[in-house]
């Protein structure tokens, strides 16, 4: 058994990508169902061992399928369009609204127009309870239960499906949590609860009530989620592994994604980022930026080496302390709506029609203006090519949304608003384009832009001219770069356990033990993960800092320090990152150094598919084209006659200059007249500026 | 000469931005006080070789408009005398400084041995020495009384500590910490200076000068376009300071004249109030950075802040005003005569620009509480941050924004983490939230303030408070309604109430004692009657609203209130 499947389930699409021994990949694309997302899961795998040339039963396909690996956007859209669960907080007494101040941050100090966001639980369902740990975690005062009963009451009058427990202090003591736990269990059997000394037993009021309020509110949705696909998999025959995506590029098991669906929050795009390195890679690029863009949001990510990790994250405002990729989210997809602010501007998203009712061009009933819709008046898509020619779209259906969303509240005719929609969404892009480069210091222009998602390469031109990025790859696999990603990652555990102790004062048989505790716990894991030995490898941190500071240094540490309770290695790993970081040590000052934590990440090794290069073609490409038609150019603001190429046709070395439509099964190409192409060996159509072939002239010359 | 090229342009202002932000990061990451690493009470900045301002991170802007002037006072005293490796400090308020807690390093950056700029980091300190732990002396007179004056010295020269400097210093300081917390501002200070570096290797010293200039060009332009959209003329506004620390009842007032004339906007406080004989006097560069600050609110929030950014704008303060005093009086209030000085920019200009203009926002009232931690036996000093933000005035178009402080902060100064407050003082925190009905109502109300409760857990603890606010309350604007008043209220063990002071000292408060404070909201905007009635329901069962103030402020139809559930008031 040597099938793999990563399935990527998004806003808009859930994405396939199949692997076997000795075949050609399959890239699939099904239209997702948000009510119940594994039913786009079961008709894929079902399209797909129904595809000519290995036809199979259903039952024979999903039986033979070793490994499956997925990923989710629910949460994260879930999040970003507030269609979560109906919270309610249980916290202690006086601190209720710490939630909805977030430490009372303006983050753009001098606009007086800057609102707070609206917080996932509403006031009155925020409720303070009696009862308080000291700062050691001893009672002070015992949990009231009659006020954990009363909120409890109100919660059910208020139909709250989803519960979060917080409680000031409760890193150090979870009793009074546990007890409020029970209650809840008992009175609410059916709401999803979250409970924050099991989520995150750490210190900081704030990031933790902000993260177990995050975890309560998708719980539900993943929860139904991964039922419904279970038992869906299992009737099909599947008997395999499943594993879903982290935020932190790695896979977890589905009951550790139960328990922690703040896991999943950012992850669909978390494998983009490393399979996009692997496109990049191909013509000696180490670095890339990658951008994603789905039915309902768009996602960038910087790449360099490897995926740049950041400790926590940020969600629409909101502070989840996980460690994750540091992906920039904006909720901005084909299925975004356009929309006329008070002030009278056009602004895009970030609600989006999603698959159901999705764009008006779907026809499904869905009646506002999407960028979609946009896309198909300006003729970037073909109304009888969408998808494959599978799903017809409804030109006049967009027409109209656009006239009555759009055109008309601003005195324009059909397609100028849908050019500004157009505009106005590239411009969403670049700017969380620039998020992730300019604003981090690194210059856009010096790292070629890998374009991934159904949507995302008809905007790309755009995004790219709008930043003077020259080249751009839109890989063969591009509508699915992130079901790719899933079957290239390794399998990752972080695992963590606070241990706090001087370094120069440690009792190093209980750190030695606690070490050993990690590594059975990872070793547990990756056998449950049918990983050998031999491809099983354990990496240690430490998170330390100077005594009496408030943050810590992650760091890592050889296991052998801990072995030979080497001090002077971890005390001068710890400077010198500690330099590197923040500009000076205190290591001539010999200053003392505590311990925090301890991280442990367990990795196996999995076997990645290989992906096969194409023999060299010539530059002719007019065996691919198959017509011509009107479309709109950026660069001139008006329409032009360009010929249309079916880019499954595209051969290596085949070049088309720009303006041109490439159309595909699974997405469209928009080369726009300042841009040429050429199709590289792994199949990967690489943009690049007109004026900077030089840049790719190895592979003008077919050299590479 | 090299061309400027619009794209690059672009990211060297990014650049600059990107790392001003990276220097504040490492000080937040790094330092002890949590008046640094929690309230981010200190700017990080970029200057170039004559010290113009190119680019900062203003955590807290009221310490954000001294680091250029100060930077420049340092060019001049040193002279030729600026060597790779050296470190300077300096926190002086008759040289430009802004407050004595703020202390200034600044470190010089060179390439291929040609000074290039400098980097900097403010911070204000836990403590400064002067008669009072933790730096604010009502009872001052004169500095000496306040602070350990420090112009500028050398604390490494080429790269070589001066340990005799060093220790004079820290002799005069009381708390360790802020030996750490200056080391880590020095870090800070060379992460700048080795990202500038690295930015001057990859693009060139011409290219750097090409751009930095037309970076400045760009600023002043964009302040120019904002200033000429404001009618010419002479516009008066008046903000007054309430007590000044000594004498009870006493009342100050800041009197501006602004005068805008095509492009140029001239801020004129000829007309304040003298200076006081306490500490209640402002500087003049933290009285400059209020004026700028508040300036800066009501234009675009999108102009890269440089030196151009300043070129547009005159500010007169005459020497002797409560706003600029004279040596050698004390001023450690200084930073906090913003909000007065705010009040009258807006009163100035709302009748011209009414739908630029923030109504008032809540003043500062905040208090330091210092101490022996029983548990350890160590001292703390702590700002209570939780507790002093109030609410942000309302403006046409959109509510004031909940909780985010005094306009010199601006929502960029953090609360404390409730359990870190608990971990790093004896202190146990007993209530933290919006205080319903605390903003002013409006068509769009103010921001809300909040309460604060906590019970003091050292023995001997001395708390000093220092503001205003409980006097005045945030004003509304054409016809919006005032926000709440500001208030400390200490109960002892035995019931014994005590109301401090807004300009006060009180020593040997007992373990046990009941602390609370009001930070009031803001002032509302525009008629109350005309507020979105789904809107009024919906915060009326949140509890922010009652359905008095619903009926009696915005004339809600009594059939439409049914109060929020956990409504307590």
């Amino acid at each position: 058994m040597t099938l793999k499947v990563g399935i990527d389930v998004g806003g808009t699409f859930t994405d396939f990508w199949v692997t076997e021994k000795g075949e050609e990949p399959v890239v699939h694309k099904v239209l997702s169902t948000p009510e119940d997302p594994s039913i786009a899961v079961l008709r894929g795998l079902s399209e797909i061992a129904g595809l000519a040339g290995s036809s199979r039963p259903l039952r024979t396909f999903a039986g033979s399928i070793e490994t499956i690996v997925h990923g989710t956007t629910v949460t994260t859209n879930a999040t970003l369009t507030r269609a979560g669960a109906c919270s309610g907080l249980i916290t202690t007494a006086g601190v209720r609204d710490a939630l909805e101040m977030r430490r009372g941050i303006r983050e753009e100090q001098y606009n007086n127009r800057y609102t707070n966001v609206v917080p996932l639980v509403p006031r009155y369902c925020r409720i303070g309870v009696g009862g308080r740990l000291d700062r050691e975690g001893r009672e002070i005062e015992p949990l009231s239960l009659d006020e954990v009963q009363a909120a409890v009451d109100l919660f059910k009058a208020e139909g709250v499906e989803a519960v979060s427990i917080c409680f000031m202090n409760a890193f150090a003591n979870a009793h009074h949590e546990q007890q409020a736990a029970d209650l809840v269990r008992q009175a609410l059997p059916d709401a999803y609860l979250s409970v924050s000394s099991e989520l995150l037993p750490s210190i900081r009021f704030y990031e933790r009530v902000s993260t177990t309020v995050l975890n309560s509110y998708v719980g539900p949705i993943l929860e139904r989620y991964l039922d419904r696909l279970q038992v869906r998999l299992a009737e099909a025959g599947f008997a395999g592994l499943l594993l879903v995506m982290q935020s932190n590029g790695g896979v977890m098991a589905p009951d550790i994604a139960r328990e922690k669906p703040a896991l999943t929050l950012l992850s669909g795009p978390a494998a983009g980022p490393g399979a996009g390195l692997l496109y990049a890679g191909a013509h000696d690029w180490k670095n890339c930026i990658v951008i994603d863009m789905g039915g309902t949001s768009f996602e960038a990510a910087l790449v360099r080496e490897e995926p740049v990790m950041v400790n926590e994250g940020v969600i629409d405002r909101h502070r989840i302390a996980l460690p994750m990729l540091g992906i920039h989210t904006i909720g901005a997809g084909g299925g975004s709506i356009g929309w006329i602010d008070q002030g009278g501007l056009l602004r895009m998203g970030p609600q989006s029609a999603g698959a159901n009712p999705g764009p008006a061009a779907y026809g499904h009933g869905g009646r506002q203006p999407t960028t979609t819709d946009a896309n198909l008046v300006l003729g970037y898509l073909d109304p009888e090519y969408f998808a494959g020619g599978r799903m017809p779209l409804d030109l006049p259906a967009a027409r109209d949304a656009i006239a009555a969303g759009v055109a008309e509240p601003l005195g324009l005719s059909v397609v100028e608003a849908a050019a500004g929609m157009y505009r106005v969404t590239c411009n969403n892009m670049a700017q969380g384009v620039r998020e992730i480069t300019i604003k981090r210091g690194y210059d856009p222009r010096e790292f070629p832009l890998v374009v991934a998602g159904g949507a995302g390469p008809i905007h790309s031109c755009l995004i790219a001219d709008e930043l003077d990025i020259p080249l751009q790859i839109v890989p063969r696999e591009s509508s699915i770069l992130c079901a790719v990603g899933m079957l290239m990652g390794d399998l990752r555990h972080d695992l963590v356990r606070t241990f706090v102790a001087r370094l120069d004062d440690v009792d190093w048989a209980a750190l030695q033990g606690l070490v050993d505790a990690l590594c059975e716990e990872g070793t547990a894991l990756l056998e449950a993960e049918r990983i050998a030995p031999d491809a099983r490898e354990f990496f240690l941190k430490l998170d330390c800092r100077y005594l009496k500071q408030y943050h810590e240094v992650s760091f890592p540490v050889p296991l052998q320090a801990i072995t030979d309770r080497d001090q002077a290695v971890i005390a001068s790993a710890f400077h010198a990152e500690y330099n590197r970081l923040y500009g000076y040590s205190l290591e001539q000052e010999a200053a003392a150094v505590e311990i925090i934590n301890i991280r442990l990440q367990a990795v196996g090794r999995v076997e990645k598919p290989e992906l096969n290069a194409e023999i060299r073609h010539g530059a002719d490409a007019s065996h691919a084209i198959k017509g011509e038609r009107s479309v709109y150019v950026f660069e001139d603001d008006a329409f032009r006659q360009m010929s249309v190429y079916d880019g499954d046709k595209l051969q290596h070395g085949n070049r088309v200059a720009g303006p041109a439509i490439i159309e595909k099964q699974t997405t469209a190409v928009f080369v726009s007249s300042s841009f040429d192409c050429i199709c590289d060996s792994l199949g990967s159509l690489v943009l690049y500026s007109r004026q900077r072939a030089d840049l790719v002239t190895e592979l003008l010359r077919g050299d590479s | 000469m090299k061309q400027v090229d619009p794209v690059l342009l672009a990211v060297y202002a990014r650049i600059f931005k990107s790392i001003t932000d990276e220097m504040s990061l490492s000080v937040q990451m790094t330092a002890r006080s949590p008046i640094l690493c929690e309230a981010k009470d200190f700017v990080t900045g970029l200057y170039d070789a004559e010290g113009n301002m190119l680019e900062q991170t203003e955590n807290l802007p009221i310490l954000a408009f001294s680091l250029a002037p100060v930077c420049k006072y340092i060019i001049e005293y040193f002279g030729d005398d600026v060597h790779e490796g050296d470190v300077i400090f300096h926190n002086d308020v008759f040289s430009l400084g802004n407050q004595n807690n703020d202390v200034a390093v600044y470190k010089p950056i060179f390439h291929d041995g040609e000074l290039i700029g400098w980097s900097a980091v403010k911070g204000h300190q836990a403590d400064i020495g002067g008669a009072v732990r933790g730096g604010y002396n009502p009872n001052a007179t004169e500095v000496w009384q306040e602070a350990l004056r420090i112009p500028p010295v050398k604390v490494y020269e080429k790269g070589q500590l001066r340990k005799d400097v060093w220790g004079l210093i820290f002799a005069n300081i009381r708390l360790d910490i802020v030996q750490h917390d200056l080391r880590s501002q020095m870090g800070a200070c060379t992460v700048g200076e080795r990202r500038l570096q690295a930015l001057l290797c990859k693009y060139g010293v011409d290219s750097f000068f090409v751009h930095k200039a037309a970076l400045f060009d760009a600023s002043r332009k964009m302040v120019e376009k904002e200033i000429e959209q404001i009618p010419n003329g002479n516009y008066h506004g008046t903000g007054r300071v309430y007590f000044d620390g000594h004498h009870e009842g006493t009342q100050f007032d800041i009197r501006v004249s602004i005068t805008v004339t095509e492009q140029r906007i001239t801020f004129d406080y000829s007309e304040t109030d003298p200076q006081t004989d306490g500490f209640v006097n402002g500087t003049f560069t933290s009285s400059a950075s209020a004026t700028v600050l508040s300036f800066l609110q009501m234009i675009n929030p999108d102009i890269p802040h440089n030196e151009g950014m300043l070129q547009p704008i005159d500010i007169i303060i005459p020497e002797g005003t409560i706003l600029n005093a004279s040596y050698p009086k004390a001023t450690t209030f200084g930073n906090h005569l913003c909000p007065p000085n705010a009040d009258a920019i807006i009163r100035a200009l709302a009748p011209v620009i009414p739908d630029r203009v923030t109504a008032g926002w809540n003043n500062l009232l905040c208090s330091l509480t210092t101490g022996l931690d029983p548990a350890t036996g160590e001292p703390y000093v702590d700002i209570g941050f939780m507790g002093l933000k109030g609410g942000s005035g309302a403006m046409h178009g959109t509510d004031g924004y909940d909780h985010i402080g005094m306009i010199d902060a601006s929502g960029g100064v953090l609360d404390q983490d409730y359990e870190m407050f608990e971990q790093m003082t004896p202190h146990r925190l007993i209530r933290h939230e919006y205080q319903p009905d605390s903003a002013g109502p409006g068509q769009w109300r103010g921001g809300l303030g909040v309460v604060t409760e906590f019970v003091i857990g050292s023995h001997d603890t001395q708390l000093v408070t220092f503001g205003d606010g409980d006097f005045e309350p945030a004003f509304g604007l054409f016809g919006g309604g005032d926000g709440t008043l500001n208030t400390i209220r200490l109960t002892y063990p035995d019931g014994r109430e005590v109301i401090p002071r807004n300009k006060d000292l009180i020593k040997n408060v007992p373990a046990g004692t009941h602390y609370f404070q009001l930070a009031g909201g803001g002032g509302g905007y525009g008629d109350p009657a005309r507020r979105d009635r789904d809107l009024l329901t919906e915060e009326i069962r949140n509890g922010i609203i009652s359905a008095a103030q619903a009926q009696q402020a915005y004339h809600l139809d009594s059939s439409q209130t049914q109060s929020g559930a956990g409504d307590e008031l």
